[in-house]
């Protein structure tokens, strides 16, 4: 099982990447469980094609936490799930996440959806405990990062590079690269090399903009689903293929760690 | 929480995990402050409490008609931003409610009583001059513990405890061979209630074996909040009742920390054989390795031996003992004490 966290700042187009990819890994073969981790609960919309999933943590909230109710099949071999979180400027959104994966587990999504690839999209910078838990703690091993090659971007990026980096040495996951989401500014390719360079860690694809994207997000789905003929869709495609090259695979369940202690 | 208390605070909401400051909750409730908590829990946690606080301050309301009511954040609520003077707001209790935005992580522990006051103030339940005064009373004894620590000395003699055998033989020794003993109270609020016994015990000591003694305390009933001064008028009374004078009173049991240098004036002009002290010792400037000391806390009668005061001996769990009482209450000390002198 691969496991995938994507950063990146917030409005980059993390979840429209992280869709995507689901859509065209899934449309491989490979059975993919994207958890959404922001309060927001928007990462899945283009998979969920209009509908909206139930969040873990309103479930939660009003009782009605199963397993069944809170992972939405797709019935293509994707699955969502949304964390969700409190209404802004109230609560603790991190703590939301924490929470949420702890009942995600308790209800054993891996062994019931038994998933070939987690995608864990995380809300923007990481900017507390909570929103680096997919990092920590064994969940996710691989950290990709999507930038364009606006300086605020980068910052995030390098902000996120520096929490995954921080928590190497406990064993977590490990930083696997960027993934540039073109905005077609003046010498993009070239600012985000550099600082791929300054952050020791390379572009591991570069999505070109395309005007496919918007149209597909307008219809309320994937470009894999809207559009798989086009340009953008093989791009998705090859993307997947080496998000899934540079990603380790491990047995186990949602937590690594955890299982190999376990098995001590 | 205990300054609450002493503010004459009637009831106390905590805002947050329901194991949260239980242990001084329910000596609070002992004390007849009634102690409440929003008991949040994870939902509340991500999602905010104040729904909860509010269902909580209502209740509370209901169930016991206060006059003031205190909500009090913990670490849980404060790490979240919760707004308690909102929630206060949207209950819209017909009595004085304010917040104390006081949690765990704020450095000495005297912070969350300064916080206490301060909102204590701006509630109208006490004066802004009580309010200094007591502000800086806290800033003392902060400063007084640091200096005293353990960490503060750099030689630390080997010590063995006393027993409160020996001690006691002390003092009945001095008394019988005709010395001069000084018994000096320190106490610390409603700790005097058990200090205090001491005074009762060495009074009987001295009619029996004579000698004569000296008696200081920190028992001024015109200084702190009304319910402290309420606990020196109680003392002050049962003392009195027993036919037993306090020879110099020195400052109000919430002076303990600044009161030590008066209280030395008062002892050195009696130049007793022994003195003994009771309650906050290290208060007490050039203690004597022949001083008696006698404290509540197990972590201070530690640092007196390793200070190398071997007549040091603890009057542990005190304060449990003497949360509500309005008696005083019989210390092992004096029980010893009292042992020795009826046998001889």
């Amino acid at each position: 099982m691969r496991r995938i966290a994507i950063y990146g700042k917030g409005g980059i187009g993390k979840s429209t990447v992280s869709s995507n990819v689901s859509d065209a890994l899934a449309e491989k073969g490979s059975r993919v469980l994207q958890i959404g981790c922001d309060p927001k609960a928007d990462s899945t919309r283009l998979l969920m094609e209009g509908k909206a999933p139930a969040t873990i943590l309103d479930r939660v909230r009003n009782g009605s936490m199963t397993l069944s109710g809170s992972v939405h099949d797709t019935g293509r071999g994707v699955f969502c799930v949304e964390c969700g979180g409190p209404k802004p400027g109230t609560g603790c959104a991190g703590r939301g996440i924490i929470a949420a994966f702890s009942h995600l587990e308790a209800l054993d999504i891996i062994g019931n959806f038994r998933p070939d690839i987690i995608i864990y999209d995380v809300l923007g910078d990481v900017v507390c405990g909570g929103f680096a838990m997919p990092i920590r703690n064994g969940y996710a091993r691989n950290v990709f990062v999507v930038t364009s090659g606006e300086m605020m971007s980068l910052y995030a990026a390098d902000n996120i590079r520096q929490a995954v980096d921080g928590f190497a040495g406990d064993g977590y996951a490990e930083f696997s690269g960027l993934i540039q989401n073109s905005r077609g500014i003046d010498l993009e390719n070239e600012t985000v090399d550099k600082a791929a360079e300054e952050m020791g860690t390379e572009v591991m694809f570069r999505l070109p903009r395309d005007g496919e994207v918007q149209r597909s997000e307008a219809a309320g789905r994937t470009v894999i689903r809207n559009a798989p003929d086009s340009e953008m869709a093989k791009n998705y495609r090859n993307l997947a293929e080496e998000m899934l090259r540079r990603s380790e695979d491990s047995a186990g369940g949602m937590r690594l760690e955890k299982n190999i202690n376990e098995g001590k | 929480m205990y300054t609450l208390r002493d503010m004459d605070v009637d009831v106390i909401v905590v805002h947050g995990p329901s194991g949260c400051g239980f242990m001084a909750s329910r000596s609070l409730e002992q004390a007849g402050v009634r102690v409440v908590t929003s008991a949040m829990s994870e939902t509340d946690l991500i999602f905010g409490g104040s729904d909860r606080l509010v269902e909580t301050l209502r209740t509370s309301y209901e169930m016991f008609r206060p006059r003031s009511v205190a909500v009090v954040g913990t670490c849980a609520s404060m790490i979240i931003g919760e707004d308690m003077e909102a929630s206060i707001k949207r209950a819209g209790l017909d009595c004085n409610v304010f917040p104390v935005e006081s949690h765990g992580c704020m450095g000495d522990n005297t912070q969350g009583a300064i916080k206490a006051l301060e909102a204590g103030r701006d509630a109208g339940m006490i004066s802004a001059e009580e309010t200094e005064r007591q502000i800086g009373l806290l800033k003392a004894a902060t400063a007084m513990e640091r200096v005293s620590g353990l960490t503060s000395k750099s030689y630390l003699k080997p010590a063995q405890g006393a027993t409160k055998l020996r001690v006691c033989r002390k003092i009945c020794e001095t008394l019988s061979s005709g010395g001069k003993v000084a018994v000096v109270m320190n106490a610390k609020k409603e700790l005097a209630y058990r200090f205090s016994d001491i005074f009762i015990a060495v009074d009987e000591a001295r009619r029996k074996l004579g000698g004569s003694t000296f008696f200081v305390s920190n028992t001024d009933i015109e200084k702190g909040l009304p319910r402290i001064r309420k606990y020196s008028e109680d003392i002050m009374c049962q003392l009195k009742e027993k036919n037993i004078m306090v020879d110099a009173v020195v400052g109000g049991l919430d002076e303990y920390a600044v009161i030590g240098e008066k209280m030395r004036v008062e002892v050195d002009r009696y130049s007793p054989d022994l003195t003994v002290i009771v309650g906050i010792c290290h208060a007490y400037p050039g203690i004597g390795e022949n001083d008696i000391l006698i404290t509540d806390q197990p972590r201070q009668l530690s640092n007196y031996l390793n200070e190398g005061f071997t007549n040091s001996v603890g009057e542990i769990s005190s304060h449990s003992m003497v949360m509500g009482t309005q008696r005083i209450i019989p210390m092992e000390t004096s029980e010893t004490l009292r042992e020795l002198v009826r046998g001889l």
